[in-house]
């Protein structure tokens, strides 16, 4: 007969610290990768292009999460950091770098300048922190249109297709490989960050500032840090933005962008991993959501969609609002009730 | 819950799966973003059209069927509506904005899709940079051009005509300004200063009261109709007697809606005629819209379509019909006359400005009247600029 514990129990404190703390676990990731793996070739480019935009956001929406989430540091300019390593990458894919360290020089841009608007965060807090950043993405937005010489201007700036050790990224199906590599290195990463010194350093700042510094947290060094870290994953979501567009122009990193990041944290869950994932998918695919269900319903009630085109923003809103108001932990309380429910079905107590 | 839930997934599928033996062609539109107030009428001209096409014969007997999409004006959005039409096997686009444009230049390059876009923006023309772009009227800097000649030539004083540049400082705004400045120096214009106003600004006081002191006869606006009142209201208050020259998305029917009389006077450009203007197609218009006046955006949108279903005609005569041959037929389309709704039309397989001819419109007693085509020359040094 044999025996199953009735819970996790550790021994060591590396053990409870892991990423994947069961086997039951380690073997649903396998079989979601595998799932990922082989879609390509079952779903159309319509799919993949949506499962592109999700994966890129969810870069975005990870990346956001260290800085907001997990460091407590509010940013509105995230979009913009997310064009600066767009061009970052183009411009140096555009001078002959091979794809990842053009990638990788994007996101060193983007970093670089994302501590330099980080600067102010030592003295600036809350509410002003995110007017200050606000500036950034104003200033950068500004940079984008009138440094025309290496940013194409109004013109935009084209750029080729990824290729690879000579294999060429250029269909939905192909870049998704890439895109889904890179996704996945860019969370893991933030998901151990989130476990060493620097990473408790976030939570600390975040939770309060005076309590970290008192015990030892260099406030400074680690809040720049954290503005590094996040715009340098924010500058390779754009990197891959601008690989997988092959054409880029200021109107793409403009304010709407830094709140739709904002949007994803918020509704995925606010310092979860998790969370920013389920964020990146439902900011990305409720509007997609509401556009078939209204195309559908055009074929049977062509009145109803005419009604129902206009209300379509009202609807994204409202979706946001109740959100706020009934789950203001986010998505990822759901999923963990969710869990909860099934581990111990039917004999939930 | 669950059975609505199959339901709705029956249904989707059934509506992603109807095949059928018509060119699909998608229409790209902003419903409820940022554009909404003018995107509207210009998709309703394209889905009229679409209907005259097939009420007459279709595209060699086959009818077109559409497919639009509400894209927000969200770039990402955008693409993924794209990549929607595609799957569904669309032959060609009738897309829309600037932002969403750009983003797929290379992608209907790729996938070799034709795409009749209402951003006008100069690089669209040059096919060496979009090969598979194309437009119905003008780009900007032509359309520019051509209104700074009319001023010119109405222009009967000694001293030179003093011009001011007003615009948002977005790519939209900024595309134009340089080749405009250079074609009104090689003019004789004095350019006596130039100054942002925001698309969503309420006040353009500050900006005007800097301008007036320079003086200018004329000041040219691109922006957005919103924005031009604005403008217009802010130079009536001021007492400043410039004549303001206004772009084609600048300046439409709505003008005086919001502008009231601040607007009579002003000049502006148009790629269309404007509803109940005597031409030949008018009175089909007409009857399509059962005497309804329509903003001009309307019979763009009609003529952007006309002309693709023109193409389509022209590469069914001789064989398939693929975005590839629409391409191809496109470009041997020479002085297409869009029954007078535009000026006529002719593509370059190096070349994909479809005319240098822009209508010259003014604003009298609350309505948008014609004045005048101005035809320039095409100048190869022009194109892209």
């Amino acid at each position: 007969m044999s025996m199953h514990k009735c819970g996790l129990f550790y021994t060591s404190y590396r053990a409870e610290d892991g990423l994947f703390r069961s086997k039951f676990q380690k073997s649903c990731l396998v079989l979601f990768f595998a799932v990922l793996l082989v879609c390509p070739q079952f779903l159309n480019s319509y799919v993949m292009s949506v499962l592109n935009l999700i994966l890129i956001a969810v870069i975005g929406a990870v990346s956001l999460n260290l800085l907001t989430g997990i460091c407590g540091q509010m940013s509105l300019g995230h979009g913009a950091f997310v064009g600066m390593g767009a061009y970052g990458a183009a411009i140096l894919s555009n001078l002959g770098l091979p794809f990842f360290p053009a990638l990788l020089g994007g996101g060193f841009v983007a970093a670089l300048v994302g501590m330099v608007f980080g600067i102010p965060s030592l003295r600036l807090k809350g509410i002003y922190l995110a007017i200050s950043t606000l500036a950034a993405q104003l200033i950068l937005e500004y940079v984008f249109l009138h440094a025309s010489g290496l940013t194409g201007g109004a013109n935009g700036l084209p750029v080729n297709a990824p290729h690879v050790l000579g294999y060429a990224f250029d269909s939905d199906a192909r870049i998704f490989y890439l895109i889904l590599f890179v996704t996945t290195l860019c969370v893991l990463a933030v998901s151990n960050v989130a476990r060493t010194r620097p990473g408790r350093a976030f939570v600390a700042i975040r939770d309060y500032y005076q309590s970290a510094e008192n015990v030892g947290v260099n406030l400074f060094a680690f809040k720049l840090q954290a503005f590094g870290l996040s715009s340098f994953l924010a500058g390779i979501a754009g990197g891959l933005w601008a690989h997988y567009t092959m054409y880029i122009t200021p109107e793409q990193f403009s304010m709407g962008l830094s709140i739709s990041y904002l949007a994803m944290i918020i509704i995925g869950g606010m310092g979860s991993v998790l969370g920013s994932i389920f964020g990146a998918i439902f900011i990305t695919l409720l509007p997609e959501l509401l556009n078939l269900l209204i195309s559908s319903l055009g074929g049977l009630a062509p009145d109803l969609s005419a009604i129902m085109i206009p209300l379509k923003e009202g609807v994204f809103g409202l979706m946001l609002v109740l959100f706020l108001i009934f789950e203001p932990e986010g998505l990822v309380r759901q999923w963990r009730l969710t869990k909860a429910y099934w581990k111990l079905y039917p004999f939930a107590y | 819950m669950k059975k609505h839930l199959v339901l709705i997934l029956l249904v989707l599928m059934a509506s992603l799966g109807s095949a059928s033996a018509a060119y699909k062609v998608g229409i790209l539109s902003d419903l409820t973003g940022g554009t909404a107030s003018v995107s509207p009428p210009y998709g309703e001209g394209v889905k009229a059209c679409i209907a005259y096409v097939n009420e007459n014969g279709g595209i060699a007997g086959q009818p077109i069927e559409f497919i639009q999409v509400d894209y927000a004006y969200n770039v990402q959005q955008a693409l993924a509506a794209y990549k929607r039409f595609l799957s569904l096997g669309i032959v060609a686009l009738q897309g829309w904005g600037t932002g969403d444009t750009e983003a797929l230049v290379k992608f209907v390059a790729q996938d070799k899709i034709p795409v009749f876009s209402a951003s006008y923006s100069a690089h669209l023309m040059d096919p060496a940079k979009a090969p598979y772009n194309f437009t119905s009227a003008p780009d900007y800097s032509t359309q520019g051009r051509a209104g700074l000649k009319y001023l010119r030539e109405a222009w009967t004083q000694p001293r030179p005509p003093k011009l001011a540049f007003v615009f948002p400082d977005n790519p939209y705004g900024t595309a134009p300004i340089p080749a405009m400045k250079e074609y009104a120096k090689e003019l004789g214009f004095e350019v006596v200063g130039q100054e942002n106003v925001d698309l969503k600004a309420i006040d353009a006081t500050p900006q005007l009261l800097s301008l007036k002191k320079a003086g200018p006869d004329f000041i040219w606006t691109g922006g957005t109709t919103p924005s031009t009142a604005v403008i217009m209201k802010d130079a009536q208050k001021l007492g400043m007697t410039s004549t303001f020259l206004t772009n084609i998305w600048s300046s439409d029917e709505d003008l005086f809606k919001m502008a009231g009389d601040a607007a009579n006077g002003h000049f502006g450009l148009q790629g269309a005629v404007i509803y109940g203007q005597d031409v030949l197609g008018m009175g089909l218009i007409r009857k399509l819209t059962k005497d309804t006046p329509q903003m001009t955006h309307y019979i763009r949108g009609f003529v952007s379509m006309l002309v693709m279903a023109e193409g389509m005609k022209m590469a069914a005569a001789k064989g398939e019909v693929t975005g590839e041959s629409i391409k191809a037929a496109l470009e041997t389309m020479r002085d297409f006359d869009p029954m007078g709704l535009a000026p006529a039309v002719s593509f370059f397989p190096d070349d994909h400005r479809p005319s240098m001819s822009v209508n010259v419109c003014t604003f009298k007693n609350g309505k948008l009247e014609f004045v005048k085509t101005v035809a320039l020359e095409r100048k190869k040094e022009w194109l892209g600029h």
